[in-house]
């Protein structure tokens, strides 16, 4: 199966229209293009991939919004729909699941950054009503209509590479001639289509979709060669937490991956990506730091040894 | 013509925000006493300035600080040659506070003996009226951490120098001994020894306004002045 050609768009070139260049605005949060910025993932399913339910109670939800932000996250991502294929999750479910939970950190953390993870329309409707800052829409534009929900409400919206896969479903035998130029023209193309649509310039975000519609090699190309994406001027996120690109470097289960997740986590932020979506946010925002004052893009927490 | 004014300062590189990072705030106390001190010297306007440190090429000169060495790419204003690191330090702290352009680097050695850098003194007060900015530490050898380890002989070092300076001892300072100052790292006892000889028979009033050791290094900050300048108290900290 070789991924369907994206409609042929104009990569922007760095800087222009001061795209990628100045601060990222979600919310009433601003984030400078040097302040890597940690996303904690909070879901309200019983099945996901790696914290299998441990969240999917509102109390547990809580919980785990309450730890993200202590640990450091900027963001908190909220889910009610696993990614991988499993039981149907209606859009009614869907919003049960995350709606309240929006409100409740709305009112509980004011300064947070709240992203849902919807391909939803409907869902993003909702939750853009009930405090939400940023859509994250892993499944790269399957309802075109919700660019337009996040234009309505001012709010943010992720543009994700999922090289035209259904929502929930795996890649079987994708082919790429090249994968990054796919993940390039497609995430560029959307994110122009959300600007066009009225979503401001400086909310939109790029993110390569590692393993969505990708082998394992894929994503490492993709991880290897964000650079290329970073060029594009738009922010890019990576979601690289615990997947199964990282697992099979290693050929280890999700327990064991967060070496693999750190270290695809430090290349991507050396590669220049912005925004870090994550289960282990503290090391996580850890390894963003560190990286951060190798490339010198944050100073020292501490100047003295030596100095003294 | 005499010394005039002179305050005695550190030569931590940790003083300076762009070096130290985000622990800027938590030594800010520190850092204003030193500037402080550094305004009571300048609001003497007789005699010329000069900064007094140690250096491995010794002499006159002039120049500007220039932290590249340290791996910060920051400069002075002023242009010329970069300093070597206590004239520098001296030379930020005088931007910091306003200072002209007016003023001249003195390097001295810290292999060389009390007897010359006392002569030195007296010769720079002799030339005319003098301002000294004396740059150096205690030893560096206060704690387990410290630059240079612990070392007992430390503590009993810097308690008599912490004494002259604050009493205007110059006979004190010009007795440190360059051997043991030299093994327990203290940069300031040859820029001392050179106040301690254009001092001589100056009559100067002496405080001694800092005398703590947060990380191993003993940081003194003192100043001494002609007793008809009207006395202007450093700022508490």
């Amino acid at each position: 199966v070789r991924a369907p050609p994206p409609a042929t768009r104009s990569v922007r070139a760095v800087g222009q229209d001061g795209v990628g260049t100045g601060a990222l605005r979600l919310g009433g949060a601003s984030f400078g293009p040097d302040q890597g910025v940690v996303m904690g993932i909070v879901n309200r399913t019983p099945d996901s991939f790696f914290d299998r339910g441990r969240t999917y109670a509102l109390g547990a939800a809580l919980d785990r919004v309450d730890q993200v932000v202590e640990e450091g996250a900027g963001i908190v991502d909220i889910g009610g729909v696993k990614a991988a294929p499993g039981d149907e999750v209606t859009a009614q479910e869907e919003a049960d699941r995350v709606v309240d939970l929006v409100e409740l950190v709305r009112e509980r953390h004011p300064d947070v950054v709240i992203s849902v993870d919807t391909y939803r329309a409907s869902v993003g409707e909702l939750v853009c009503r009930a405090g939400a800052d940023l859509l994250n829409d892993a499944w790269g534009g399957w309802e075109p209509a919700l660019a337009e929900v996040a234009a309505r409400h001012d709010v943010g919206l992720v543009c994700t590479h999922a090289g035209g896969l259904a929502p929930r479903t795996r890649p079987h035998r994708v082919q790429y001639d090249d994968v990054v130029a796919h993940v390039v023209t497609t995430v560029v193309g959307l994110a122009e289509r959300a600007v066009a649509l009225g979503v401001r310039r400086d909310a939109v975000l790029i993110d390569p979709g590692h393993d969505f519609g990708k082998n394992s090699r894929h994503s490492l190309e993709v991880t290897r060669r964000l650079d290329e994406l970073v060029a594009t001027g738009w922010p890019v996120l990576v979601a690289l937490s615990r997947k199964d690109f990282l697992g099979e470097a290693l050929d280890l289960g999700t327990d064991d991956r967060l070496e693999g997740t750190l270290a695809a986590t430090a290349v991507s932020a050396y590669l220049g990506a912005r925004v870090f979506r994550a289960h282990d946010v503290a090391a996580t925002v850890r390894t963003v730091r560190t990286v951060a004052a190798i490339t010198g893009r944050a100073d020292l927490a501490l100047g003295r040894r030596g100095l003294a | 013509v005499s010394l005039v004014a002179a305050v005695v300062v550190p030569g931590a590189a940790l003083l300076v925000p762009e070096l130290a990072g985000g622990s800027v705030q938590q030594d800010a106390g520190l850092r204003e006493q030193v500037l402080g001190a550094v305004r009571a010297l300048l609001a003497e306007p007789r005699g010329r300035l000069l900064v007094v440190g140690v250096a491995a090429v010794t002499g006159e000169r002039t120049g500007t600080w220039d932290w590249s060495s340290l791996g910060v790419r920051a400069r002075g204003a002023g242009g010329g040659p970069a300093l070597p690191l206590a004239l520098a330090i001296g030379a930020w702290l005088l931007d910091v506070c306003g200072a002209g352009p007016d003023r001249t680097y003195l390097g001295v050695s810290p292999d060389s003996t009390p007897q010359a850098c006392g002569q030195r003194g007296q010769e720079l007060a002799a030339a005319g009226d003098l301002r000294m900015l004396v740059v150096g530490d205690g030893s560096a050898c206060r704690s387990e951490k410290a630059p240079g380890h612990l070392d007992a002989r430390a503590e009993p070092f810097d308690a008599a120098v912490q004494r002259a300076l604050a009493v205007g001892d110059g006979t004190a300072l010009l007795a440190l001994d360059p051997g043991l100052a030299r093994e327990l790292q203290a940069a300031g006892r040859a820029p001392w020894q050179v106040l301690a000889g254009a001092a001589a028979g100056a009559g100067l009033a002496a405080e001694l306004t800092v005398a703590v050791v947060p990380y191993g290094v003993c940081y003194l900050v003192a100043r001494w002045w002609r007793p008809d300048m009207p006395t202007r108290r450093t700022e508490p900290p």
